[in-house]
């Protein structure tokens, strides 16, 4: 890696950026495309890990909550669907495309899309529904190639390509980091089995043995999601998520 | 009973004993309306609605209640895990203790030395917790609960001093020992102490965060809207009203131009009926008790009851932080024998 300091320039060094940069203008003037790219008519690639417009699969969701409790921004609102679940909606007036939410996302339901250009006319409009962020957003695409930036050594040249860059990645969905809730505190447990109830991948059992008046709490780390619905929903707060 | 794992790594499979059911085939919750709701019994002391998972709550007229229990109880027992009026076993005297003193505190101005106030400040300074509870009120001396983690938010408010309505102390608590890394300190009547006593034998999260538990002596205390309808027709102002407290017999309300007297017998149509019952006068399970009687004005009668409870009042004569003053073992004589005369009224 190269550290970056104060340049210290002398006259004669002085001289030369300042030649260099009219023979750029120059050669800017007697062939164009040189420096910029012409957008809309031309887009730059962007890798596929591109921050941009996200998409939701709700197939993937298992409304955890983990996207609107990691966003910085507080731009993610889970909102109640007529199935009774719990879904995002994006606010792109507040969102600062950390996508933290994508990487904390233990379903994969949320995606990154190299789309960066939607226009909205109101704030009102940045407001993004669960089900507008399903489909991509409808863009006016007037681009036909697309750019690669070259980087040789020291300097910078562009190299256009006649094709329309795809802007839907097929990316793997981010796995995260493989999480279990566990008991911390078993001795608190009020036998509540709201854990139980709450979880939807059948990994807490509670089982109430009359004859001993018991209830024998598990954990199935192999069922265990990581969601950590039940961490949120335990009013002990005895839950813990912790890595597989 | 299982204690926090240590490694922090917590535990795939646990096990959780419940309580045996007084009435079988009956919810937790039937259970504990039948047994103490609806025999008069319950204090108002709120252990239960701390500690429930659903909506356990205390509804309007100030009665504890679960207007959905058929559908929203979930029938784990915390409730009767907890309540110290379920199996009532009704504590009484001066209790055990280690010194029977008075003190005044020389930073905060109380109901009398301010001692309540004074404990739970030397507490946090001493690093033991690292937030208290008080009762606050508001104009019209309705009851809320504050969570004080510095001496500046004590200049604002009117946390000290004794309001004589029932405040929503334990929900609190719960929330306190929650949010707290360090600890909790919190000041209540002798019912919401054995309440914190439930839940701390009960819970080792109770255990571990509680680190001290003032209590205050306490002959009763009111529902609000049966007590403010009584003071108006007495002619209180609540807008100037400033100190309320019972002395020798007689309540007094001070306000900014007046005062009202009047004999506390005459309130005995609306004593709560958890408080007939109740036979705990000096709060016996506290880590201090503070009380008016028993010292003279200005003090507060203070007893050292645990090793917790002398180590802060240790501290505090140490720093200088109060008066110590002299306290009268007799004068409490009285009291406590009026509300031991009250298991007389305990029908189980
Ligand atoms: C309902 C009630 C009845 C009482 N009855 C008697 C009595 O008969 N005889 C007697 O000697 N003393 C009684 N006391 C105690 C007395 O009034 C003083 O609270 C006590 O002497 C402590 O005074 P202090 O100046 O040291 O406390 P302060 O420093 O003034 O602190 C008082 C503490 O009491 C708390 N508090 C105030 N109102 C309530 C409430 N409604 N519920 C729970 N906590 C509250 C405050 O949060 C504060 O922490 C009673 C107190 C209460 C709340
Ligand atoms: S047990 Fe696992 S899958 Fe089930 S709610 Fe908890 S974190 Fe989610
Ligand atoms: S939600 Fe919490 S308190 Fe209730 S049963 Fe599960 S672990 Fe126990
Ligand atoms: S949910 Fe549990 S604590 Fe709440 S009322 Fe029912 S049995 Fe009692
Ligand atoms: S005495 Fe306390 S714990 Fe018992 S029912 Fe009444 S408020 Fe609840």
């Amino acid at each position: 890696m190269k550290k970056v300091g104060t340049p210290e320039y002398d006259l004669s060094d002085k001289l030369k950026y300042h030649v260099s940069a009219l023979s750029t203008a120059a050669k800017e003037m007697a062939l164009p495309l040189n420096i910029t790219t012409h957008y809309p008519r031309e887009r730059k690639r962007q890798p596929d890990c591109f921050r941009g417009y996200m998409l939701f699969d709700p197939e993937r969701c298992i409304s955890c909550f983990q996207c609107s409790f990691v966003c910085p921004a507080n731009a993610i609102w889970m909102k109640d669907a007529p199935s009774g679940r719990y879904y995002p909606t994006v606010d792109y007036g507040k969102c600062i495309f950390c996508h933290f939410c994508i990487d904390s996302c233990p379903g994969g339901a949320l995606k990154t899309t190299k789309i960066h250009d939607v226009a909205y006319k109101t704030m009102d409009e940045m407001f993004t529904s669960t089900e507008e962020m399903i489909e991509p957003p409808e863009i006016i695409r007037e681009d036909v190639g697309v750019v690669d930036y070259v980087i040789d050594k020291e300097d910078l040249s562009l190299k256009r390509t006649k094709e329309k860059d795809a802007l839907i990645v097929d990316v793997e969905p981010s796995q995260g980091v493989p999480m279990v809730s566990v008991c911390v505190d078993r001795g608190s447990c009020l036998a509540c089995k709201v854990c139980d109830r709450i979880c939807e991948s059948g990994a807490v059992s509670s089982v109430v043995e009359e004859a001993t008046m018991t209830v024998k709490m598990a954990i199935d780390a192999e069922k265990c999601t990581g969601c950590g619905l039940c961490v949120k929903e335990c009013s002990m707060q005895i839950l813990r998520l912790v890595r597989k | 009973m299982a204690t926090v794992t240590e490694t922090g790594k917590g535990e795939a499979e646990w096990e959780v004993k419940i309580p045996e059911k007084k009435l079988k085939d009956r919810l937790f919750f039937e259970n504990l309306k039948a047994m103490v709701i609806d025999t008069q019994m319950c204090s108002r002391c709120l252990t239960c609605v701390s500690i429930c998972p659903s909506e356990l709550i205390v509804n309007e007229e100030d009665i504890v209640d679960f207007p959905n229990y058929e559908e929203k109880c979930l029938d784990c027992g915390a409730c009767v895990r907890v309540c110290p009026r379920y199996d009532y076993k009704p504590k009484s005297g001066l209790g055990d203790y280690m010194e029977f003193t008075a003190g005044k505190s020389k930073r905060f101005k109380g109901q009398d030395g301010a001692m309540g106030t004074e404990f739970i400040f030397s507490a946090i300074d001493m690093g033991l917790i690292d937030r208290g509870l008080f009762v606050d009120r508001d104009e019209q001396w309705r009851t809320s609960v504050f969570h004080v983690r510095g001496k500046e938010q004590l200049e604002k408010l009117p946390l000290g001093g004794t309001k004589y309505v029932f405040a929503d102390i334990l929900p609190e608590l719960k929330k306190a020992v929650m949010f707290s890394k360090v600890g909790v300190g919190v000041v209540g009547t002798p019912c919401m102490v054995s309440g914190i006593r439930k839940l701390q034998e009960e819970f080792p999260v109770f255990r571990e965060k509680v680190k001290l538990v003032v209590g205050l002596f306490c002959t009763e205390n009111f529902h609000y809207n049966e007590v403010s309808k009584y003071l108006i027709e007495k002619g209180v102002d609540f807008s100037k009203l400033i100190k309320t407290d019972i002395m020798k017999g007689k309540f007094v309300a001070t306000m900014t131009d007046d005062e009202v007297k009047f004999k506390v017998s005459q309130l005995t149509g609306i004593l709560p009926s958890g408080c007939n019952v109740c036979t705990d006068f000096t709060a016996v399970e506290s880590d201090v008790s503070v009380g008016s009687v028993g010292s003279v004005a200005g003090f507060s009668t203070t007893v050292v009851r645990t090793e917790a409870g002398k180590e802060i009042w240790d501290y505090i004569k140490k720093m200088g932080n109060a008066e110590v003053g002299e306290g009268k073992v007799e004068e409490l004589d009285f009291l406590i024998n009026h509300k031991k005369e009250r298991e007389k009224n305990i029908k189980q």
